[in-house]
């Protein structure tokens, strides 16, 4: 009986299953769409004018273009092409390289911590937009960290977490509506910005607060925030793309999405932050608009938060449901989603101090995310060659070839180690202190190669001798087929 | 009712395995990206990063 109640396409909607080509809900623009809605909100403002402590508007821009398109392609090709050919969940076609534990662990450090904390900081963001937008209209003082922030950024999490509770359906009419308002509202920005300032005098401007006297060292350290912000999406995009219609449909809306629209919501941010001096949007949206259009933009892009809150928390509750496997599967979808976002309000509520943090949070996300894309990029295009086997992803942990040692595979897991040290060794995100390597090839593109060459090596000499992976060898066609059935999920 | 619906859970699996097998045992996966997509790919990166170095620095 309860059997029959069960709908199949729903459970893989928001499980582990592999969606099937036909159930896949997202067409090209839908799906640019939803990374445009993800990509547009505070932090690309915040980001931009983070830029324009180290550089001028010119170096800016090239930063931007550089660092955000790198980082977006590097993190797209090791998640949204092989879960858009085979619809998986991200972190279950993890496990084909991480193992079944490590891949659990890869979610853990990845999603588990930066989610919640992206969640408050969101959430913060939108609290400080309203703050801003009733400091407009009444006579009202702002406080960075007042009680309306705080309210108002615990509304922003309980909304969200409405939203996510309803399902894709509901967020791709949310992305739908948001995303093209927001492209235009920042169309409208520039055009402010640029009918009070030629394009000649910005461009002429110098750094707000350039840290070293070599101009090439804050150029590489706008590139690597702007790479920072680019690898940034790798927990998020894999399980964005698995519900777009086929592999093209989930790659490419990255470049208008993810990569443009927060190239641009960037440039915006960094324009605006050194005309006039200060980088927060709350502050410069009324100088450059004047009251009635500062408040619209305002109210906008307090939404715009909301909108990558939801993109990123339905993303971590469907990877979540592998972590645990049956418990969490059998748990109610409204009750995990109501229960993930339990810590967020917290963090808004007594350590509103992490919105200050943001910009060596997100460079320090790097450090992690770049290792995992090159692992990924590896071992799915080099080691695989873009054939996965989902007889073995999906058989019990017992018998998958996927199993390694324990359920870890220890060759991923030291790229991953030697790839978040190399990075760490290139440049520190706390002090800024930086070798010489760094200025010609920043930090994330060294530590995502050393990860992918580590990780490609040691597969070759050691994961065939030891049985693990079930990898092709270097000359075959296909990929080995064990007998196994489905009939037990890994992560029972 | 658990192991029923575990079940029927592990049938599903089961076709949607399937399905995915039989495209790959095709000629061309529908929607794949193609060769001609990668090359795109690394001219728009390649315009982009050394166009604006040149311009920017």
């Amino acid at each position: 009986m309860a059997t029959h109640d069960i709908d199949h396409g729903l459970e893989a909607e928001r499980g582990d299953t592999p969606l099937l080509p036909t159930e896949r809900m997202w067409g090209f623009w839908e799906f640019t769409y939803a990374n445009s809605a993800l990509a547009i909100a505070t932090w690309a403002f915040l980001i931009g004018g983070a830029t324009a402590l180290f550089v001028g508007p010119r170096e800016g821009i090239a930063a931007i273009v550089i660092g955000n398109i790198l980082g977006v392609l590097l993190a797209t090709f090791s998640t949204c092409v092989p879960c858009g050919k085979y619809g998986t969940e991200q972190f279950t076609f993890l496990r084909s390289m991480f193992g079944s534990n490590g891949s659990r662990l890869v979610y853990v450090l990845a999603v588990v911590f930066l989610t919640m904390g992206w969640l408050a900081v969101l959430g913060l963001m939108f609290g400080r937009s309203i703050d801003g937008l009733s400091g407009l209209v009444s006579a009202h003082q702002t406080d960075p960290n007042g009680w309306l922030v705080l309210a108002s950024g615990t509304f922003a999490i309980v909304l969200t977490a409405i939203v996510v509770a309803k399902g894709p359906t509901s967020i791709k009419v949310f992305n739908t509506i948001v995303a093209p308002a927001l492209v235009v509202i920042m169309g409208v920005m520039l055009y402010l910005i640029l009918s009070q300032h030629s394009f000649a005098e910005l461009m002429a401007l110098p750094a707000l607060d350039a840290p070293f006297d070599d101009k090439r060292v804050n150029f590489m350290i706008a590139v690597e925030v702007n790479m920072a912000a680019g690898f940034s999406w790798w927990p998020y995009i894999g399980n964005l793309a698995r519900l777009s219609k086929n592999q093209r449909t989930a790659f490419w809306p990255n470049v208008i999405g993810i990569f443009a629209a927060a190239a641009l919501g960037e440039v915006v941010g960094l324009l605006a932050a050194a005309a006039l001096g200060n980088s927060d949007p709350t502050v410069w949206m009324t100088h450059i608009g004047g009251i009635v259009f500062g408040v619209i933009a305002l109210g906008f892009v307090a939404f715009a938060n909301v909108t990558s809150m939801i993109n990123i928390l339905y993303t971590s509750i469907v990877g979540l449901r592998q972590l645990a496997g049956k418990k969490l599967r059998d748990m109610r979808w409204t009750l995990l989603v109501a229960l993930f976002c339990v810590v967020p309000a917290l963090i808004v509520c007594f350590a509103p101090g992490i919105y200050d943090g943001f910009f060596i949070f997100l460079v320090w996300t790097s450090a992690l995310n770049s290792a995992l894309a090159g692992i990924g990029i590896a071992d799915y295009f080099f080691l695989r060659r873009q054939r996965m086997n989902l007889r073995h992803l999906y058989a019990a942990e017992a018998q998958s070839p996927y199993r390694y040692w324990k359920g870890f595979n220890p060759i991923a897991l030291t790229a991953l180690v030697i790839g978040f040290g190399a990075y760490v060794l290139v440049f520190n995100p706390q002090t800024l202190a930086n070798t010489t390597l760094f200025t010609f090839v920043t930090a994330s593109l060294p530590s995502c190669l050393l990860a992918g060459i580590v990780h490609y090596g040691l597969t070759r000499v050691l994961a065939q001798r030891l049985g693990w992976g079930a990898y092709p060898s270097r000359h075959a066609g296909t990929t080995r087929t064990l007998d196994l059935d489905s009939r037990s999920y890994s992560n029972d | 009712m658990n192991s029923q619906a575990e079940h029927a859970r592990a049938q599903d699996l089961e076709r949607r395995i399937r399905v995915y097998e039989e495209m790959e045992k095709g000629e061309q996966w529908p929607g794949a990206l193609s060769a001609a997509d990668y090359i795109a790919i690394t001219l728009m990166t390649l315009v982009l990063v050394v166009g604006f170095y040149l311009w920017g620095y």
